[in-house]
């Protein structure tokens, strides 16, 4: 579905920059709001369903990310809202 | 411990020819790089303390077994049959896991490897001092994208070298653009910067300015 894809996109978007800050790759500068900013990106999308695990993990994400946690655990959030989004095409 | 040096003109070739000369296959082997040239590229291959690698472990490395044996368990509880050893002589503590048709647990462009890590390093939150990780490899994948990633880096340097122009290259993960970035670092003539946003974020080669006076 088209608009799951955009999902997945978005929420790779926001592993991609989490894991950046994770393995350092010492040619970025980012800060938690980027990371929030691209999270936000992701639960704009009308296509993610209200009260969804997708949405609920992409929430939980959005809390860690304000509330500084480990980069490792926003991506693990991140990656479990990626895989919740996987078993919705699942059941489609 | 048995080693051995290895010369080739490419990674593969330099690795080989220790291989060879010390009877061992990839598996069981550590590679540091010694040096990577245009011409030439020399290795050092050890052979793995296998029960040094399975965490008969000393105490000094207790964070790297108690990494090990959780890894282990994820992957059974996962129904993956796959041997899981610390990696000898490395900083951080990075895991290698091998057995057979492990590509699924490598994933996409190395996602499902990536998530496994992040759990790891989540889970270990407790055992581990601020700032300190771990890395988890399958079937040394992460080590040979970060050798390929060089070795495409010292082929850009050249060209640029001949050329004068700057390259660039492909969408590349944070790892891998921190290995071309430290294999660059010394280049007097040739430098690395990285452009674009990610998931697309690229590495720049081009030639070095001239420190303005």
């Amino acid at each position: 579905m088209p608009g799951d894809r955009a999902a997945a996109v978005r929420i790779r978007k926001a592993i991609a920059l989490v894991n950046a800050v994770a393995d350092g790759a010492g040619d970025e500068d980012l800060t938690p709001t980027e990371i929030a900013e691209a999270i936000r990106d992701c639960l704009e999308l009308r296509e993610i369903e209200q009260g969804s695990n997708v949405r609920k993990y992409l929430g939980e994400a959005l809390d860690a990310t304000s509330d500084g946690m480990p980069a490792d655990f926003v991506a693990m959030t991140l990656y479990a809202a990626l895989g919740a989004l996987g078993e919705s095409w699942s059941e489609d | 411990m048995r080693s051995a040096e290895g010369r080739g003109r490419t990674l593969d070739e330099a690795v080989d020819a220790a291989l060879i000369e010390l009877g061992e296959s990839r598996r069981n082997v550590d590679v540091r790089v010694i040096s990577e040239g245009p011409d030439e590229t020399l290795v050092e291959v050890v052979v793995i303390d296998q029960a040094t690698a399975s965490g008969a472990a000393s105490p000094t490395n207790g964070k790297a077994e108690a990494a090990r044996v959780l890894v282990e368990g994820l992957l059974k509880h996962m129904g993956v049959r796959a041997q899981v050893t610390v990696r000898t002589g490395t900083d951080p503590i990075t895991l290698d896991i091998s057995g057979r048709d492990l590509g699924g647990l490598i994933g996409w462009r190395g996602e499902t490897l990536r998530a496994l890590q992040s759990v790891t390093n989540v889970m270990l939150g407790r055992n581990l001092a601020e700032g300190e990780r771990v890395i988890v490899d399958v079937e040394r994948y992460r080590q040979r994208r970060e050798h390929t990633v060089r070795e495409i880096a010292l082929r850009a340097a050249r060209q640029v070298k001949m050329t004068g122009d700057a390259i660039t290259l492909d969408a590349m993960q944070a790892f891998e653009r921190r290995a071309i970035h430290l294999a660059l670092q010394d280049d007097p003539d040739v430098g690395s910067s990285s452009i674009g946003e990610e998931p697309d974020r690229r590495v720049v080669v081009g030639p070095r300015k001239p420190a303005s006076t």
